[in-house]
Order: C-alpha cells, then sequence, then structure tokens
C-alpha cells in the first residue's frame, strides 16, 4: 500500500511538472555504456566492456563521429569525410538532443555541417550515453538524446604528473592524427590538458578515384581542473576549444572556411552523501559557436558568396537523486537555457548593393525544464521505471530586422511559447536467471527547431530544395513502444529490441510551387509544415560471444522502417547493417577482423527525390601490440580498412559520393 | 520646521522646473530643410515670398517630389500658408511640352514646408526644362511668380517609362515609380503614379488601370513570395506591396490592363538596395 502511494504520489508530482532526469543508465541493453577515456594505452581492463569498447573504437584514430556510428542505435548523415550529423535510430537531427557533458549546444550552420560532435574529440571523452528508452530526461525531444560525457581529470593516479601521446598515419586520405594528454594531480588539485590535431587531404575512394573537397584541418584542446573542496563536494571547470579550417563537404554547393567552438562550464559536484540525497550536481555553462560557409576553393562558382553562423548558448542544471528506501530512487533534474541563433547571406554581383539576407533571422530560443525519473526495484527480478518530464520553450525573433524578413511569410512573428510534456514508464523483469525482458511506454513531445520556424530559403543539397520555416508549426508527439530482451551466458550475451512509434504533427518539407527558387540551380521551394502523421519502427540486436578464451565475437544488427500518412517512405532511413568482429589475443598482440555489411535501400521517398542505394560489403582488420619500453606501456596499432577498395556508399550519404576506398593505418602511442 | 523643509523642497522643485521650460524655450527651432538637396531658390516677384524648391535628390526623369519652403523676403520667417500652383515647361527649338505634377495638396505647409511633385518625363537634353512656381502668399495676401530652370538628368535606374496602350492604340501613359524611403528586407510599399497624355500640356491622373507585376531578382533569377498588386489610392497613385527577399538589384515587370485587355506588359522598374 506504502509502495502504491508512493508511485501515485510521484506520479501527481510528475504530472503537476516535477521533473526528473538521467540516471547513468546505458542506451540500450545491447550496447552498454561505453567508457572511452582509453585511447590511452595504459590500465586496459580485459573484460568484456573492454570488448565492447574495442568494438565501438575500433580504430584508435577514429573521430567521435566514427564512433558514433558503431553504435547500433544510431545513423549517421555524411555530407563529406568529417562533420557527419549523428541520428538516432529513424529519427532526424531535430527529434534528437545531441548533448556535451549535459550542456546544452547548437551547431551555427544552417546547413548543419556542424552537429555539436564535431567540436568534441575522442580523447575529451569519458563515456558517450545514448539513451533511446528514457531519452527525454535531459530535454524534451522524442528520438532520444546522445551525450557526450567529458572526461574529468585524473585524481587518483599515482604519478603526480602522467599522460600519453599518440600519433598516427592514414594512407587514404593521407591524413594525421596527432594527440596528447597531461594529467597533474595535487593533493586537492588534479588538472587535466589535452590537445589533438587532425589533417585530412582528399580522400580517395574505393577503386582510387580521389573525392574533391574533401579534406580538412581542425585542432582541438581543452584544460579541465577539479578541486576538492571537502570530503563531500568537488567543484570542477571545463573549457573545451576546437577550431576547424577549410573543411570540405563534397556532396554540398560549399565547404567550411573557418569553424571555431569555445566551450565552458563551471559544475559543483557532491558525489558522496550521509543523507538520502545523493549525486547532486550543479552547473552554469556557456558556448559560442562561429561558422563560416566558403565556396572560395570551388571551380564555376555562379556567384560567390559568404555565409556565416553564429550560435550562443547560456545555460545551467542541477541533478540529484533522493534514496527514498533501499529499492527506490528518484532522480531528479531541473534546466535552463538560452539559445541565440543568426546566419546570414552575402552574395557579390558587380553593377549592384551585395545581396544580403538573414537565413536565420537573428533568434532566440529560452528553455528551462524539469525531470523525473522514479525507479522501483520492485524484487530482485522486477523493475519499474517512470519517467517524466515537463519543458517550457520561449522561442523569439530578436531584431526588427528579423521580424520584418519574416513578415514577407504571411507568418506571425511574435514569440512562440510552448509547453512540452513527455513521460515513459519502463517494466524490466528476468523472465529466469539468464534471460532479461523489458518493456517501455512513452509520449514524447519536441520543439520544433529554429530552421523549422524560421529558416529563410535554406538549401538542402540532399533534395535539392530551398527550405522555409514555419512559425505556425504544432509540436511533434510522439507515441512510442519499446521492447527487448537480453539473454546472458557466461560466455555468450544476446540481445535484442524492437521499437515502434507514432509521430503526430510529423515536421517534413512540402513542395510549394508558387514560391521561386532562391539557390541558383535549386528545383523548387519546399516549407516546413505538420503531416498528420509518420510511423517508425526498427531493431537492433547483437551478440557477444567468447568463443575460445582467446577469441571473441562481436556482431551487431540493425534495422529500421519509416513511412507517412499516405504510406510512402520517409527519407534517409538506413537499411539493414551489421557489423560483425572476430578478435584473437595472443599475448600482447591482438588481432581483428571485421566485416560490414548493408543491404540495398529500395524505399525511398520520391518526394525528397532519394535515390535507392545499392548493398555493400567491406572488410577490414586490426591488429595491435602492447610493449614496455623504459617501464612505460606503448601500444602501436596498425590496420587495414576496406581491404578489397570497394566502391561504396552508405544509404544516408548525401551526393552519391563514395566513401573512403582501402586505408592502411598506423597509430603508435605511448604513456608515462 | 517641517513645513519649511517641505517649502524649501516645492520652490526648489519649481525652479528647476522653470529653469528647465526656460531652457527649451531658448532652443533653436530645427531647421525644416535640413537633410533635404536645395534645387532652386528665387523671389516670387510682387508677394514679398523667397521661394526654395527642396528634394532629397537631384531633379531626375521621373516622379521627383519636391518641398517647397516660403520665407517673407524681408523678416525670413517661413509662410506656413500659401497657395502655390506648378507649371512645369519643357522648350525645345520647335515645341513646348508641360509634365504631370501635383500642387501642394493644402494651403497649410507640413511641417513649414509645402510638398508636391513634378513628374519630368524626359532629360534636359534637347531642351530646358522650367519651373514657375505661382505664390499666393496667404499671409500677406499677395500673389507673384517665379520661374527656375530646372536641370533634369536620366537616372543610372530609369524611375519612369510610357507606353501607348494596345487596348486603343492611342492613350499613351507616363508611369512613375516612387521608391520606398526607408526600404528594407522584408515588405515595402510599392508605389507609383500613372498620369495620361490628355494634350501638349495635360496629363492628368489615370485611374483606369488594373495592375499586377512580379518582382525579381535579374542576377539570381528569383522572385519573392505574398507580393500585392497595386491598386489606385487617389490622385493617380497605385500603391501595392513588394517582398524583398534580400538587398540588391530588384526588376519589378509590370503588366497594366485596361479592364481585362492587356494595356502594357513590356515596362519595369529596377530597384537597387
Amino acid at each position: 500500500m506504502n509502495k502504491l502511494l508512493l508511485i501515485s504520489t510521484c506520479i501527481i508530482l510528475t504530472i503537476t511538472s516535477f521533473a526528473q532526469k538521467i540516471k547513468i543508465i546505458s542506451a540500450n541493453d545491447s550496447v552498454p555504456f561505453i567508457q572511452l577515456n582509453e585511447v590511452t594505452v595504459k590500465g586496459l581492463i580485459k573484460n568484456q566492456d573492454q570488448q565492447i569498447k574495442d568494438f565501438i573504437i575500433a580504430n584508435k584514430a577514429a573521430t567521435t563521429e566514427d564512433i558514433l556510428a558503431r553504435f547500433p542505435e544510431i545513423n549517421m548523415i555524411r555530407r563529406g569525410s568529417y562533420g557527419t550529423e549523428p541520428l538516432i535510430r529513424t529519427y532526424n537531427t531535430g527529434q534528437v538532443n545531441v548533448l556535451i557533458d549535459g550542456m546544452r549546444i547548437h551547431g551555427a550552420c544552417t546547413d548543419k555541417m556542424d552537429p555539436a560532435t564535431i567540436y568534441v574529440e575522442p580523447q575529451n571523452l569519458q563515456n558517450i550515453q545514448v539513451n533511446t528508452k528514457h531519452g527525454t530526461q535531459s530535454g524534451s525531444c522524442i528520438g532520444g538524446t546522445i551525450d557526450l560525457k567529458l572526461v574529468e581529470p585524473d585524481s587518483e593516479t599515482t604519478n603526480q604528473l602522467s599522460g600519453y601521446i599518440s600519433s598516427g598515419y592514414q594512407t587514404a586520405a593521407k591524413s594525421f592524427y596527432e594527440t596528447g594528454m597531461l594529467n597533474y594531480t595535487k593533493k586537492r588539485w588534479s588538472i587535466r590538458t589535452n590537445i589533438s590535431y587532425r589533417k585530412a587531404s582528399d580522400y580517395k575512394s574505393g577503386g582510387g578515384i580521389t573525392i574533391p573537397y574533401s579534406s580538412y584541418e581542425k585542432i582541438n584542446y581543452g584544460i579541465s581542473a577539479k578541486y576538492l573542496l571537502n570530503n563531500q563536494y568537488s567543484i570542477k571547470a571545463d573549457i573545451l576549444m576546437d577550431d576547424g579550417w577549410n573543411i570540405g563537404y563534397p556532396a554540398l554547393p560549399m565547404d567550411v572556411g573557418y569553424a571555431a567552438a569555445r566551450i565552458a562550464a563551471i559544475s559543483l559536484i557532491k558525489e558522496k552523501s550521509n543523507t538520502k540525497w545523493f549525486g547532486t550536481e550543479y552547473k552554469i555553462y556557456a558556448n559560442s559557436i562561429y561558422h563560416l560557409m566558403d565556396d572560395t576553393h570551388r571551380k564555376n562558382v555562379a556567384m560567390h558568396m559568404d555565409m556565416p553562423g553564429h550560435s550562443k548558448t547560456f545555460g545551467g542544471y542541477m541533478n540529484t537523486n533522493l534514496q527514498l528506501s533501499s529499492k527506490q530512487n528518484i532522480h531528479f533534474r531541473a534546466d535552463i537555457s538560452s539559445t541565440d541563433l543568426m546566419a546570414s547571406m552575402t552574395m557579390y554581383q558587380n553593377n549592384q548593393s551585395p545581396m544580403f539576407m538573414l537565413t536565420w533571422p537573428d533568434n532566440r530560443s529560452i528553455q528551462s525544464g524539469l525531470s523525473a525519473t522514479y525507479k522501483n526495484y520492485i524484487d530482485s527480478i522486477t523493475t519499474i521505471t517512470l519517467s517524466t518530464r515537463i519543458d517550457q520553450f520561449i522561442n523569439s525573433l530578436k531584431t526588427q530586422a528579423a521580424k520584418d524578413q519574416l513578415s514577407i511569410l504571411q507568418e506571425p512573428t511574435e514569440t512562440i511559447s510552448k509547453t512540452l510534456k513527455n513521460i515513459s514508464v519502463e517494466l524490466s523483469h528476468y523472465i529466469n536467471p539468464h534471460l532479461k525482458g523489458f518493456v517501455v511506454a512513452s509520449y514524447a513531445e519536441r520543439m520544433p527547431t529554429a530552421s523549422e520556424l524560421y529558416g529563410f530559403y535554406l538549401f538542402n543539397a540532399f533534395d535539392n530544395f530551398d527550405y522555409i520555416g514555419n512559425t505556425l508549426l504544432k509540436k511533434e508527439n510522439a507515441l512510442k513502444a519499446d521492447l527487448g530482451v537480453v539473454y546472458t551466458k557466461p560466455k555468450l550475451q544476446l540481445s535484442f529490441s524492437v521499437f515502434a512509434s507514432k509521430v503526430n504533427n510529423y515536421i517534413l518539407g512540402i513542395y510549394d510551387p508558387t514560391y521561386s527558387t532562391m539557390t541558383i540551380g535549386a528545383q523548387g521551394v519546399k516549407l516546413y509544415r505538420n503531416i498528420p502523421y509518420a510511423q517508425m519502427t526498427g531493431l537492433e540486436a547483437g551478440i557477444i560471444s567468447k568463443l575460445t578464451n582467446n577469441v571473441q565475437l562481436i556482431s551487431t544488427f540493425k534495422y529500421n522502417y519509416g513511412r507517412d500518412h499516405y504510406n510512402n517512405p520517409l527519407p534517409l532511413i538506413a537499411p539493414f547493417k551489421n557489423i560483425t568482429s572476430l578478435k584473437k589475443q595472443i599475448k600482447n598482440w591482438s588481432f581483428q577482423f571485421e566485416t560490414e555489411t548493408a543491404a540495398a535501400q529500395n524505399r525511398v521517398s520520391v518526394d525528397a527525390k532519394e535515390n535507392t542505394t545499392n548493398g555493400f560489403f567491406i572488410a577490414n582488420t586490426r591488429s595491435s601490440y602492447s610493449g614496455i619500453l623504459y617501464k612505460k606501456a606503448y601500444r602501436i596499432d596498425v590496420g587495414v580498412e576496406n581491404i578489397f577498395d570497394k566502391a561504396y556508399k552508405e544509404h544516408l550519404d548525401w551526393g552519391n559520393i563514395n566513401r573512403p576506398g582501402r586505408n592502411i593505418y598506423i597509430q603508435i602511442s605511448f604513456a608515462f | 520646521m517641517k513645513r519649511n523643509l517641505i517649502l524649501s523642497a516645492f520652490a526648489v522643485a519649481f525652479s528647476i522646473f522653470l529653469l528647465t521650460s526656460c531652457s527649451k524655450d531658448t532652443t533653436t527651432i530645427p531647421d525644416p530643410t535640413i537633410g533635404y538637396l536645395k534645387l532652386a531658390s528665387g523671389y516670387a516677384a510682387g508677394s514679398a515670398t523667397k521661394v526654395e524648391i527642396f528634394a532629397t535628390d537631384s531633379a531626375f526623369t521621373g516622379y521627383n517630389k519636391f518641398y517647397i519652403a516660403l520665407t517673407d523676403s524681408i523678416t525670413g520667417a517661413f509662410i506656413e500658408n500659401a497657395q502655390i500652383t506648378l507649371t512645369p515647361t519643357m522648350t525645345m527649338p520647335m515645341m513646348s511640352h508641360s509634365a504631370p505634377k501635383e500642387n501642394p495638396s493644402s494651403t497649410n505647409a507640413v511641417d513649414k514646408l509645402f510638398p508636391c511633385s513634378v513628374s519630368f518625363i524626359m532629360a534636359s537634353m534637347s531642351g530646358t526644362w522650367t519651373l514657375a512656381v505661382n505664390v499666393q502668399n496667404l499671409v500677406n495676401n499677395k500673389t507673384g511668380t517665379v520661374t527656375f530652370t530646372i536641370n533634369v538628368k536620366d537616372p543610372s535606374l530609369a524611375k519612369m517609362f510610357s507606353f501607348v496602350s494596345l487596348a486603343d492604340n492611342t492613350t499613351k501613359f507616363f508611369v512613375g515609380f516612387i521608391p520606398p524611403t526607408k526600404p528594407i528586407v522584408g515588405i515595402n510599399d510599392f508605389e507609383f503614379v500613372v498620369y495620361k497624355k490628355q494634350t501638349m500640356m495635360m496629363f492628368p491622373a489615370d485611374s483606369s488601370l488594373n495592375v499586377s507585376f512580379i518582382p525579381t531578382m535579374p542576377t539570381m533569377g528569383h522572385s519573392s513570395p505574398n507580393n500585392v498588386n497595386p491598386v489606385y489610392i487617389g490622385n493617380g497613385h497605385y500603391k501595392g506591396k513588394v517582398n524583398f527577399t534580400m538587398t540588391g538589384l530588384w526588376r519589378m515587370s509590370m503588366t497594366f490592363n485596361a479592364g481585362t485587355t492587356l494595356s502594357d506588359s513590356t515596362h519595369y522598374f529596377d530597384f537597387n538596395f
């Protein structure tokens, strides 16, 4: 009875807008929560998690987006060799929250060239949390959350000064990856600083064809410091900076001339506690992104244009947990943020004034939210989780010029205010000691994005249409169900999950022949509209098997399906894909053989002018050697990706541009 | 004591009030012609009135908005009450003709100036434009006329065109563009005047045309959405809305219909901002 009372109180509390948030839960049981701070060679723990980690971070020179691409729940939209955009399952960018260490960050590019993930290097990361089940905890969304947790300075190391350096080369793009880290700890202080540099030329796709405008150069550097105030509290400051130059986007008509991200945060953390409240964290943060598109390297440009974009976000949040009893706890989160966006375009032509317009008319989105997650371990085999969130969004145009420009569209330019509600219930249960099942039912809402609300003739190279925002858009809402089982034996883990959702008021660009295109060569103009609904479904499966004492098999499968209310396929739905890796460990050596197989995608969106994509099969080999030199650990990674130099592309790759062909890489790392 | 305090406070407040109102009185009246260009000035003989013509730009072929300042020829004080009549004349070796014009609509000045317009239908190339300004000074009840020579140039982007209606093959229309004074990327007024050539000297305003237009950027090839076709608003003026989606050179391609019969669709106005 008490329990019931508690649950109902909790429901009432949550409904009346109490809030909740993230427990550090794994994304999905098929791929547990991935620790990433092991780009280094030391302290490699040889357990199952490590194997998964090695599977996910296959190539030691992988970028954050390469790593994300290995998650079965994630699909990447690729427009160039850098800056690929992560999607969860069938959900698009506007439907997914991408956070950096709980912080909101918004790319400054109207053409989505800079998802937040481009500004974070793997060496900045402690782990990546992909949450599809209760993905709304840290922000209303319908597709789930990707949170890139930043690594903390190591205060428990025995060396006062420790670190690593790593250097490598890859042949496909003649690219270099250089990285280093220093960690210093003394008494209550610990400080970590890192830097990494990447430079790549235009890469060669399968068959040796060079892909023009695919080169890039970037540097990422950061420092974080942690100070233990007392037994309970610590304070942490993070500064992360990223600068990129001449990042090529072969699938787009423009490249990035310069992009800079500045990210800063201060957190107060109460880790240990004698009371019922635990795991409390307060954080304030700010980030700014400046992004400059560039066409000066392109040949045959009809008209030169400048397209700068700027994004600024300030915010703060508080996380805490309340232990109600030995079996029940609640996680709370309260957060607030404000994001300013502006982007413009200027074109130059002789004998007339420069042609200037705002592509993102100056706008501000203020978000505040509360979430609460109640977890009850009813007995040793059954757990119930109730997760709720409420968000208030206030979106407004900041300048008269922004309002003047959008008034052309004959839509309201007044402030938009929306309340978003999210709720999900999960029941997980051990059917027998080896078989765990879970079922999740949820209702989620999301706010239209700035581009969907305010975008002004934003060119989309995917379907070759200009897109215009709509301030009258309704929020999307989704009814979702997830079902899954995990079968675990000492040497075998099988996991399978299936999801289905119906997204009402699905936001889609609809062709309007009365509008004339802004972009020279575009086929027409699409206006963002709410279509009645779209339906999506899909599945993920995984096998982790220890075949012998030193041979391990990991295989992941994914399949997605989406259709609109007319039963037409949704665009950008990835087909079936499998990645299988077989790894053998012989003393200090490890050898890995890997295959990637994707089916063809013939279900394509005619409205989006989407092309079908052929299936492909590629194979990779990887090997590594770990050794000790002068009492210091070192590691050499060597591998060949796309051994057979296949010309292939994935369905979410834009512009019919093939991926890299045979790529031989070597990365040498040294720790001290 | 307390009363004294209140009293002195009141006194202080009152003197501050007096001082500030004094200082207001002493401020000079802003010159109403600031920001305008003086095109001509002279005395309207017999009316004891100095006549000055101001505009935002030097005179050009097209609809010229003028602001006439009248001042007492002795005191220099602005005369804000007068009846003004304009007579533009083009004198050429073989002939002469007039041009469409708008006399000040009221005998009362607006902010000390008399707004009016002259639509010069050609440049001063093959002849001479004069503008006779007849002033009936209602302050001193004297009347006089002054005639100015105005140098009219063709603007780099044409602001006026004429056509003979296809509907009857006889009526000649002059259409003068009135560009938005503060153009924005957004919704702008699209205004122009239409005059009919009745005789060489008579160019009455015309309200008979149905107008539609398409704005495009000639160098880009695109249009803009949700424009509003101009409709007649009086005195030869037609007004609608043009949406500029960016700065730069815009071309408004015009279609005129007499009823439903096509009158002309070969002309356009260019506007660069």
